[in-house]
């Protein structure tokens, strides 16, 4: 068995970074190192000297290691970038992942495919990860919204919660409106009115 | 039915053309709309380019020819069939550095070829003194960036590889690491000339026009495959590019302009350090030959061939590829003029302040003049 691949992710979003870290370890590859998106990337990278750069699609920093392509004394070893024309659905998928790959030269691709395999399952999860929390997040808040605009209302018009709810309720099925809206409006208003 | 098309760009000032097409309404009205997409890296609008998430691009015009000959690990065929404008960059160095130079300058400052020898003399004292070398930043390995640096060095006779580093950094890092003295200077495009000297960290040493004159930057790149089964989009779109040239260049429209790729830029850039990085108005005897800033006439579009042999003789220069005839021919083609929109005077073809004459019909005389393929001494 070939010695354990050095793998470095270039990542500045630190969670997204660990899950991924975590997913290479699990698959039993322990060489993993972030780095983080600097100034001195190709310095960090010639000291790591990694077999397999893994980087997050909206880092500046990918045209840093474009000049990895040439022979040259920059790096030790040439690289060329993994996700090459002939497989153009591992192509899709990692573009709609938002990474990319770079591999030192000679590398067996067949060792390499799993490694992105995971790094695109775990960007694709996180992404979704990232949604729902801001879904959660934003549902959150239309409770909050709601609760403090009818709390305005109960206030105002001097009429018990459910009544109050009743009327937001009927106000936005009137003007076709999220009762969240409807809620936001209220608070806007009483502000201005304070 | 008007067609939907997806271009990716890079959000820089020479992105002009595209966002007054799509602002000003230039793209629909000629019955295609767009979505403009900014992106983050070179690399990343080539290969969604390539992969055709996107289907047309803002690109460095030397990676749209890197592409379709296949140098540089992506290959598949691209055609550029109109120009987003020349010139825009320029060489700036690191306060520190400008210092130096001016104790070692035998000359005019002003002079390249002043610069370029005291560099190369500071370069080799360094080396002496085992010194960290002379480092440069520019932004692709294929730009007109790199070129413009390797050019102003050999004529002080500097060889860009070994007396020098010259090195990739993004745009938006390029003042950060001048100030950090891990750069000594950079050519780099509009605006982050002028935001390193706003920041006190650096000096504009030359224009890139004092080093090459109408020099290519940014081209309209399709997949060829995609061009020839879209045609009626191409004309659509390279035409509204054309449109959004001739509103661009009216004084008239100066301020809109500069409002508007203020907005595009996005990055804490005043709309008086974007006005500088643009070039005058037209005066009415036409474009002047000695603009420094950015052009985005007519005459600056057109996708002249000549533009596109120039950057490959550039490329074997630096070393990229070797020289072939077949090579070159590919090259050539990758400028399709006919695919864009009709302009009947002749294209422009740069000019290096030093080296030999370049003649787009014999490039193997001018790389030998310029020592290309010659061992080291």
């Amino acid at each position: 068995m070939s010695r354990d691949l050095r793998i470095a992710v270039i990542d500045k979003n630190p969670l997204r970074a660990a899950i991924l870290e975590d997913g290479l370890r699990a698959a039993g590859h322990t060489g993993v190192v972030r780095i983080d998106d600097t100034a001195d990337l190709l310095d960090r990278i010639r000291a790591i000297d990694p077999d397999v750069i893994l980087i997050d699609l909206e880092s500046p920093s990918r045209d840093v290691l474009e000049q990895m392509f040439k022979v040259s004394r920059s790096v030790a070893r040439p690289v060329a970038m993994f996700v090459d024309r002939s497989d153009s659905a591992m192509i899709d998928a990692a573009i709609d992942a938002g990474i990319s790959a770079y591999i030192v030269d000679g590398l067996r691709k067949d060792h390499v495919k799993p490694i992105l395999d995971i790094t695109i399952s775990r960007f694709n999860a996180f992404a979704k990860l990232t949604k729902e929390l801001e879904m959660a997040k934003s549902q959150l808040d239309d409770r909050k919204a709601i609760d403090r605009a009818k709390g305005l209302v109960m206030r105002a018009k001097a009429i018990p919660e459910e009544q109050a709810y009743a009327l937001m309720r009927q106000v936005a099925m009137n003007e076709n409106r999220k009762i969240a809206e409807v809620a936001r409006s209220i608070i806007t208003a009483a502000e201005l009115l304070r | 039915m008007t067609r939907r098309l997806r271009i990716g760009y890079v959000p820089l000032t020479d992105a002009a053309l595209l966002q007054v097409a799509k602002a000003r309404h230039f793209a629909a009205a000629r019955g295609v709309e767009i979505e403009l997409v900014a992106d983050s890296s070179w690399a990343n609008i080539r290969d969604k380019l390539v992969a055709g998430h996107f289907d047309a691009a803002h690109i460095l015009a030397p990676a749209a020819i890197a592409v379709s000959l296949g140098i540089g690990q992506v290959e598949a065929p691209l055609l550029a069939p109109v120009a987003l404008g020349l010139n825009g960059n320029a060489i700036t160095v690191s306060q520190a550095l400008f210092e130096t130079l001016r104790q070692e300058a035998q000359g005019d400052m002003a002079d390249p070829r002043v610069t370029a020898t005291a560099l190369a003399r500071i370069a080799a004292r360094r080396r002496e003194r085992g010194e960290a070398p002379v480092t440069f930043g520019h932004v692709f390995p294929f730009s007109s960036h790199h070129y413009q640096l390797r050019l102003w060095m050999r004529a002080g006779h500097a060889d860009p590889d070994e007396d020098v580093r010259l090195v990739v950094v993004p745009p938006p890092l390029m003042v950060f690491t001048l100030r950090r003295g891990q750069l000594d200077g950079f050519c780099v495009g509009a605006p982050w000339n002028a935001v390193a000297v706003a920041a006190g960290a650096g000096t504009i040493l030359h224009q890139g026009t004092d080093i090459v004159r109408d020099c290519p930057e940014k081209v309209l790149a399709f997949r060829a495959e995609w061009a020839r089964s879209h045609g009626d989009d191409v004309r659509a779109l390279t035409e509204a590019v054309g449109d959004a040239s001739r509103w661009a260049v009216a004084p008239s429209n100066r301020d809109a302009l500069v409002a508007l790729l203020t907005l595009t830029v996005g990055q804490d850039v005043s709309a008086r350090t974007m006005e500088r990085a643009l070039e005058s108005p037209a005066s009415p005897s036409g474009p002047a030959r000695s603009a420094t800033g950015l052009r985005l006439d007519e005459d600056a579009i057109k996708a002249d061939p000549a533009q596109a042999l120039w950057l490959y003789a550039q490329m074997v220069a630096a070393g990229q590829t070797v020289y072939s005839r077949v090579q070159a021919e590919a090259a050539a083609a990758v400028y399709a003029p006919a695919l864009g929109p009709p302009i009947s005077r002749p294209g422009t073809t740069p000019v290096a302040f030093d080296g030999p004459a370049f003649s787009p019909d014999d490039i193997p005389s001018y790389l030998a003049a310029l020592g290309v393929g010659r061992p080291r001494s």
